[in-house]
């Protein structure tokens, strides 16, 4: 174990120029034939934000087009290509690799203690896989784009859409591999490539959310890459096993994609279920409450989540006695969610709490992941969700996972690990007015949807009576107030690249292994293997992390 | 502890450089293949999938299809790819023991078993294509009506032969063929049929050669993807052991080191359990279902 002063690690050697991943090779190629999992990770925010960027334009207007009634921005063949295509960039392209492939790839290793994944050319590989899908799908895009929903619902895709179906769905199919070849890495390496003395139950619990994405990801992602292949072909061939015409099936093809795809939005909120354990737990200054009930709970909700796809086919023509037992399942389902919740919450109970700009968006997300989750438990229940199917209570319910979810704890992540990453600190102030307006923007934005939906106002459509028109107009105001919220940290961020104050290696006093290595860290992660004799989320004052003496201890150097 | 740092002076051969030791290494390396061997096997799972559904609704029709696989050459690729397992087995022990020269015979005949199965694949593949059982328009041969051959009457699908190879086959457009519902007939009379039956091979209460015929499609369809991706497997595993040929032949793998053996051959028989499965779900499965 590293000695006290190692971890308080307050030191910054002015002069000398420390080599570490970031300046260790200045070349192209040294970034595109890198092996090294922090370059692939740096790359993938990269190209992860650029498809964020043209989710979040189209995303600007369906709200505009919804700002009136009538259909008047945007023609309605046009209008279905807009969401469409909003919906395929967020889910295949940025939510289900924005954790994984950014922050899970850059801090596994470190937090394992290992100098690398388990397989660093498998992980450029999926970058480049990632790559391709996304420059198929963008050529597509290019060219006239698709309009089939991004649930690519037979006999509707494969038979009557004159859309570039076949190719977005090869550009989606491409991009599976990526997300499967990231799963197996992760599993890989956490099964060998652990530090002496990090057991299972010293891992963050970060790590353990990121195992359960991995799960999933390999074992579910397969299916739907199948099933969009069949698609394809369908389309290409004229024959199938979707279209019922022929005596094919098109319940058939909604089984296949949910299996995946129910399975997947775990994929989009258990990694950052794992960030926000990782933050509550310290900002709280505290031990995550009832560790092993977090991390099972995260197994758990990957297992569970395999068996309520069914849920998405209440009113599919699927048999009251099949509706009934996803029905259940649902329910359970939510249990280890609740848990997690509550062990959050319990976390903070008499926890030292700093409200800095990490936490603040980690707060959000509870309240948001709460909201999501209940009304997920409105639209589990078969009576309700025939009333509810197909109407922006739908869009609002999983806005507030996805989005109040996932991209919260994707943002709190970021903030949270910019000075690891980076090696300096952003503007603690335009941190806290962004965190703010992200969460203020979004409940105005998908509030008034939950009340739309009940109203029964249904999803996919470029008009809308104008009894509707008021809560649309708060629906795109806070839009606009998200949207400035998201763009925010794009500036300051950047800005703190060239300007910012150069961060130390543990600015947070956090005792993750993370935080034991420079900022940023060396290409080989650690100076030294590291040898763990302490337990996860230890903020003891013998680990040299009571933040009060050090503060005393800086303001005396000062 | 171990020095951590990015160039290892005299590590072991093969060692890459995020690893302690072999040890580690070879633990990652088959941790991961067995994972990758989950994702494949949800991959054919989504068709296995397909297969069930349908097979449990359309029995006849998929036993119609069925009898006309050959399952002369299923069972020929069946034991080509058992005996192929073996060699490489034993390609795998050869590794563990140092033998380079018996090593390398194994792979070798791994790779010519491997060649056989696509050579049989192919065989039957091009008699699919010759009889109009390509589930795909155009894919099939086309044969041009030939005016001066006697003409041939309309006759009730329950009594034609099986519509290939006959005198009268006319093929223009190089569609999907299939004329022979007399499994229908069969069925209807010992009221085998199924629900889904009875409406998916019925017009107005008569059988519907064309209804049945899409059925049949169906059929070839599933075959056609389930057999192709295996086969797209085959020739992946082909190359795998062309790049492990090379390193057998110049002496990388021996006793403390052989595990990209070891994987490969995992890849290997993972890809022979497939189709140990297809074998028996497409070619022998209601074979002689009421004959």
């Amino acid at each position: 174990m590293q000695d006290v002063s190692a971890i308080s690690g307050n030191s910054i050697p002015a002069d000398e120029p420390k080599l570490n991943y970031i300046n260790n090779g200045h070349t192209l190629k040294s970034w595109l034939l890198t092996k090294d999992h922090k370059r692939i990770a740096l790359m993938y925010l990269l190209s992860v934000s650029a498809f964020f960027l043209m989710g979040g334009i189209y995303a600007a207007f369906i709200r505009l087009e919804l700002l009136t009634p009538a259909s008047d921005l945007l023609e309605t063949a046009t209008y279905n290509k807009v969401f469409t295509q909003h919906g395929i960039l967020m889910v295949f392209f940025f939510l289900i690799p924005a954790i994984p492939a950014i922050l899970g790839n850059f801090l596994l290793p470190l937090m394992i203690g290992a100098k690398d994944l388990a397989l660093p050319r498998i992980n450029l590989l999926s970058l480049y896989i990632y790559w391709i899908g996304g420059i198929i799908t963008l050529w597509a895009l290019m060219k006239g784009g698709v309009d089939t929903g991004w649930t690519f619902y037979t006999p509707y895709s494969t038979t009557f859409s004159n859309s570039y179906v076949m190719a977005v769905g090869i550009g989606v199919f491409i991009n599976g591999f990526s997300s499967i070849l990231t799963g197996l890495n992760f599993i890989v390496s956490i099964h060998t490539m652990r530090a002496p003395g990090m057991t299972w139950f010293r891992l963050p619990l970060f790590v353990w959310a990121h195992y359960a994405t991995s799960l999933v990801m390999i074992l579910g992602t397969p299916v739907v890459a199948i099933t969009i292949l069949l698609v394809a072909i369908e389309r290409f061939a004229r024959i199938g096993i979707f279209d019922p015409a022929i005596g094919g099936d098109p319940i058939l093809f909604q089984h296949l994609f949910w299996f995946y795809s129910h399975p997947a939005v775990y994929i989009m909120i258990l990694p950052g279920m794992g960030v926000i354990s990782e933050v509550i737990a310290g900002f709280s200054r505290k031990r995550i409450f009832g560790y092993e009930f977090v991390a099972f709970s995260s197994i758990a909700i990957a297992v569970f989540g395999f068996l309520v796809w069914g849920h998405h086919m209440f009113v599919s023509g699927q048999s009251v006695f099949a509706g009934l037992v996803f029905s259940f399942l649902t329910m359970v389902v939510a249990v280890p969610s609740a848990i997690k919740t509550f062990n959050w919450v319990a976390t903070m109970y008499k926890g030292s709490i700093s409200y800095d700009t990490p936490m603040l968006y980690a707060i959000g997300f509870l309240g948001l992941f709460l909201v999501g989750g209940l009304t997920g438990l409105f639209l589990g229940s078969i009576g309700l969700t025939v009333h509810l199917t197909d109407t922006y209570f739908i869009v609002a319910h999983f806005h507030y996972v996805m989005v109040g979810g996932q991209v919260i704890a994707y943002l709190a992540g970021i903030h949270y690990w910019w000075p690891k990453m980076t090696g300096r600190m952003y503007s603690e102030f335009w941190g806290k007015v962004s965190a703010m307006l992200v969460f203020v923007g979004f409940n105005l934005t998908f509030f008034p949807q939950f009340i739309l939906g009940y109203m029964g106002m249904p999803r996919r459509y470029a008009s809308y009576p104008e009894e509707l028109q008021v809560l649309n107009i708060f629906s795109t105001a806070g839009a606009s107030v998200l949207g400035i919220g998201l763009l925010m940290p794009v500036v300051y961020l950047i800005h703190s690249l060239f300007y910012g104050k150069k961060a130390a290696d543990n600015p947070w006093m956090h005792p993750g292994l993370e935080w034991r290595t420079s900022s940023p860290p060396p290409t080989e992660n650690f100076k030294e293997m590291p040898v763990v004799t302490w337990e996860a989320y230890d903020f003891g004052e013998e680990s040299g992390l009571d933040i009060e003496e050090a503060r005393r201890r800086e303001a005396v150097t000062v | 502890m171990t020095a951590h740092g990015d160039t290892h002076e005299h590590h072991e051969p093969g060692l890459q450089h995020q690893f302690e030791d072999m040890n580690q290494q070879e633990e990652s390396v088959s941790i991961a293949m067995w994972a990758f061997l989950a994702q494949e096997i949800m991959f054919f799972g989504g068709l296995f999938t397909a297969y069930l559904v349908f097979r449990w609704r359309f029995p006849m029709a998929f036993a119609a299809g069925s009898n006309h696989l050959d399952p002369f050459w299923g069972g020929l690729n069946t034991l080509v790819l058992i005996v192929s397992s073996l060699t490489m087995a034993l390609t795998v022990y050869y590794a563990q023991k140092g033998n380079r020269t018996l090593q390398v015979a194994m792979i070798v005949l791994t790779m010519l078993f491997g060649s056989v199965f696509l050579g049989v694949k192919a065989i039957e593949y091009t008699d699919k294509y010759n009889h109009g059982l390509v589930p795909v328009t155009g894919w099939n041969k086309k044969v041009k009506e030939d005016t001066s051959a006697p003409h041939v009457t309309e006759q009730d699908c329950t009594q034609v032969g099986h519509g290939d190879g006959d005198d009268h086959y006319v093929n223009p457009k190089g569609e999907f063929q299939w004329k022979d519902c007399s499994l229908v007939k069969l069925a209807q009379e010992k009221n085998y049929l199924t629900a889904d039956e009875k409406i998916g091979y019925f017009t107005n209460g008569e059988i519907d050669a064309d209804k049945f015929r899409d059925k049949v499609r169906l059929f070839y369809f599933i075959y056609f993807v389930m057999t192709g991706l295996h086969a797209l497997h085959m020739i992946i595993g082909l190359g795998v052991m062309l790049w492990l040929l090379w390193k057998a032949w110049i002496g990388t793998y021996g006793p403390k080191y052989y595990a990209p053996v070891e994987i490969s051959g995992l890849y290997w028989h993972f890809v022979d359990i497939v189709w140990i499965f297809l074998f028996p779900l497409l070619y022998l499965l209601g074979r002689h279902f009421l004959h």
